[in-house]
């Protein structure tokens, strides 16, 4: 302990960088957790991208040739440094070169996670399956994409339908494929799938944000694209006889484009109304369960959850005139609630309008 | 200049602020404490004479130790002017409760609070606090700022209670005239060869850990670098408060715990409620508090915008995985 000048006899308490933890130093011996362990790791290094700062990776003759007290430094990522993951399922392959290159340039923007959750290899894994449904299940078809600014921070507002938010999946999918450079709008999710086992992360990793003022401050501060239902769970629990007709908005989307001055774009969706008409809505049992809502549709409850999917209606997207509320009023209008909401009235009548069009 | 005292310096983050502060010309005199024997390290730091760095045992927990120490004349010696606190932390995080069941971290957060603000030479006291006090909603990734709310829920676990706790004291202090009181709230700290500090569920030894199923939430982290960078700058500034500090960087649960040798298990939630009630029936605080955390289930992301454009930190060090030289993947730190 004293040893004043005496170099220490043994080693050192703080391990070097470039040392093994899990190795012993005075006897050698592994941690016996460490064979199971690195395993495992050569399992997941098989996967593109659990390294966030997708480091160099060095083969293990090269390991043994750097010197034992040097870690491999970590690159900086280059962004048109993207390799795809090859087109290996019937589902990738069907992805088009002109979509592959929007989601390569998209991937390269990526960096492992972002702050929301966003991952780059969930995004790349999603994106087949959800441009299967989008080219051949929805068929979707889309209309004015000019009018989604190309920079900026903007808000998407659309009309919300079916129980499955199959539509706001569509959406972000046909804004994706139809800007440049590609835009990946973030979603905004109701509370309670935070709440939810495995659906919470799979929204979190394929850029869906739960809905907080937080969160929605933050994104739009980074210059992001929000897409927002500001119809909430009403949109989705409609009964068929109320199809197509819009109803009570929320209204802190308003707010916050008021504040990061940007522009609201309302957007019109066909089709998602009738993935899933609800017949009638069992409110008491909802209620009872925790649920948003308890609903009778042709096909559920009586062929079980299978019952829930959607039917395979065309979707039409449209895009509207963008509302810039932001060069009439000034961030302070964000602070008054009446002026608020009746911006939103306005936003929900023009959403209303594109629909009523569209349809006709 | 500055003479400073450091708690816990036996403990690794203690070691590296004590290390980034020898190596500060600013820095004229250190005295570390700590509750073991005086690591090697710091062998070679007492030469000289007078020296500039010495070293004391001491239990912090104990208010007759402490007391005693504040009023030597080893003090008055080294005219110490700054105490930064570190708090307990590492394989033993808890520490045996002292009096009325009051966790030893807390213990020695109010009894150094207390001594420092008693002595007539202490000017400022910088402590280092956990990010895991914040509440945190449903959402796989909380936007935290420092006015976020902190977790004031009476169930929650005591390993979590005694970091809101010493929150809480020096976040009374911030309008004392005679002391500033400047706090750092720092998320799961990381060490270059695997090592995490101050993680409530990853903290301690190696090993297998368990999460609830269907849950992998995103948090902040940080190099144990930064945090020793961001102590000094804090030192050196006129500034009170609480500040954020963080990566850049957010790592999932899953892949910490993978690449940190503490691999998370993934559990059904109702079979974690069953233990985590059995551990509270049977006085498993620890493993009540690793079972059933918010930090299992709900992310976290710190918003460090005051520290960088109040305080002056960012962060040099970025937190990834590379493969070291002895060909294992772990979690690193390297200099941006």
């Amino acid at each position: 302990m004293g040893g004043n000048g005496k170099p220490p006899a043994a080693p050192p308490l703080e391990v070097a960088l470039g040392s093994n933890p899990f190795v012993d130093a005075l006897s050698g011996e592994v941690d016996p957790l460490e064979a199971w362990l690195a395993a495992l790791d050569r399992l997941a290094v098989k996967g593109e991208d659990v390294v966030p700062l997708r480091p160099q990776l060095v083969t293990p003759s090269a390991a043994a040739a750097t010197p034992a007290a040097q870690p491999t430094p970590i690159a900086e990522p280059r962004a048109p440094d993207v390799e795809l993951p090859l087109p290996q399922s019937a589902l990738a392959r069907l992805v088009g070169e002109e979509a592959n290159q929007k989601l390569a340039s998209l991937l390269g923007r990526i960096d492992g996670w972002d702050r929301f959750g966003l991952s780059r290899s969930a995004l790349a894994q999603a994106f087949p399956f959800f441009y299967a449904l989008y080219k051949l299940y929805f068929r979707v078809q889309s209309a004015n994409h000019a009018k989604i600014p190309s920079t900026g921070p903007i808000v998407l507002a659309a009309n919300h339908g079916g129980l499955l938010p199959f539509d706001g999946a569509m959406a972000v999918l046909d804004v994706l494929l139809h800007t440049e450079p590609p835009r990946l709008p973030r979603a905004i999710v109701e509370r309670w799938a935070g709440t939810l086992p495995f659906v919470n992360v799979f929204f979190a990793r394929v850029g869906q944000v739960v809905g907080t003022h937080e969160n929605f401050a933050r994104l739009l501060g980074e210059g992001e694209a929000v897409l927002v239902f500001p119809e909430g769970v009403e949109g989705i629990r409609k009964p068929i006889t109320q199809r197509y007709r819009l109803q009570h908005f929320h209204v802190g989307f308003v707010e916050h484009a008021l504040r990061a001055r940007a522009p609201i774009v309302p957007m019109a969706i066909l089709g998602s109304d009738d993935q899933a008409p609800i017949l009638f809505d069992v409110k008491p049992l909802a209620r009872l369960l925790g649920l948003p809502t308890a609903p009778i549709t042709p096909t559920f409850p009586w062929f079980g959850p299978l019952g829930l999917l959607p039917y395979p209606v065309r979707y039409r997207i449209v895009y509207g005139e963008p509302l810039c509320f932001h060069e009439r009023f000034d961030s302070e209008a964000a602070l008054d609630p009446g002026l608020v909401r009746a911006l939103a009235n306005q936003v929900r009548r023009a959403i209303q309008t594109l629909v009523d069009k569209n349809r006709a | 200049m500055k003479s400073v005292l450091i708690t816990h310096a036996d403990l690794p983050l203690g070691r590296r602020i004590a290390k980034v502060l020898w190596h500060d010309p600013k820095v004229l005199r250190i005295l570390a404490l700590g509750e073991g024997a005086i690591p090697r390290v710091f062998n070679s730091y007492r030469d000289g004479v007078p020296p500039r760095f010495v070293y004391e045992r001491i239990d912090l927990a104990r208010q007759r130790s402490v007391s005693e120490l504040f009023r030597s004349k080893r003090m008055r010696v080294l005219g110490v002017d700054s105490v930064v606190y570190v708090p307990r932390h590492g394989a033993a995080p808890e520490g045996a409760p002292v009096v009325a069941k009051i966790p030893a971290r807390t213990a020695e957060a109010r009894l150094v609070l207390h001594h420092a603000q008693e002595s007539r030479s202490i000017r400022s006291l910088i402590a280092l606090g956990s990010a895991f006090v914040y509440k945190l909603a449903p959402s796989n990734a909380n936007q935290l700022t420092e006015r976020s709310e902190l977790d004031l829920d009476p169930e929650v676990a005591p390993e979590l209670r005694s970091w809101i706790d010493c929150d809480m004291l020096f976040n009374a202090e911030f309008a004392s005239a005679r002391l500033r009181v400047l706090l750092l709230r720092v998320p799961t700290v990381v060490a270059s060869g695997g090592f995490v500090y101050l993680h409530p569920g990853l903290e301690g030894t190696a090993g297998l850990r368990v999460r609830p199923a269907g849950f992998d939430p995103l948090g902040s982290v940080i190099s144990d670098k930064d945090v020793a960078r961001a102590v000094r700058t804090a030192l050196h500034t006129d500034m009170t408060g609480v500040f954020n500090v963080a990566a850049r960087e957010l790592l999932p649960l899953s892949v910490l715990g993978r690449w940190t040798r503490r691999p998370c298990i993934p559990v059904p939630g109702p079979l974690l409620a069953i233990a985590s009630g059995a551990a509270a029936q049977f006085g498993g605080e620890r493993l009540r508090g690793r079972l059933e955390g918010p930090y299992l289930r709900y992310g976290m992301s710190l918003d460090t915008r005051r520290a960088a454009e109040e305080l002056g930190f960012t962060p040099r060090y970025r937190v990834g995985v590379a493969r070291a030289g002895d060909g294992v993947m772990r979690v690193e730190a390297v200099a941006i």
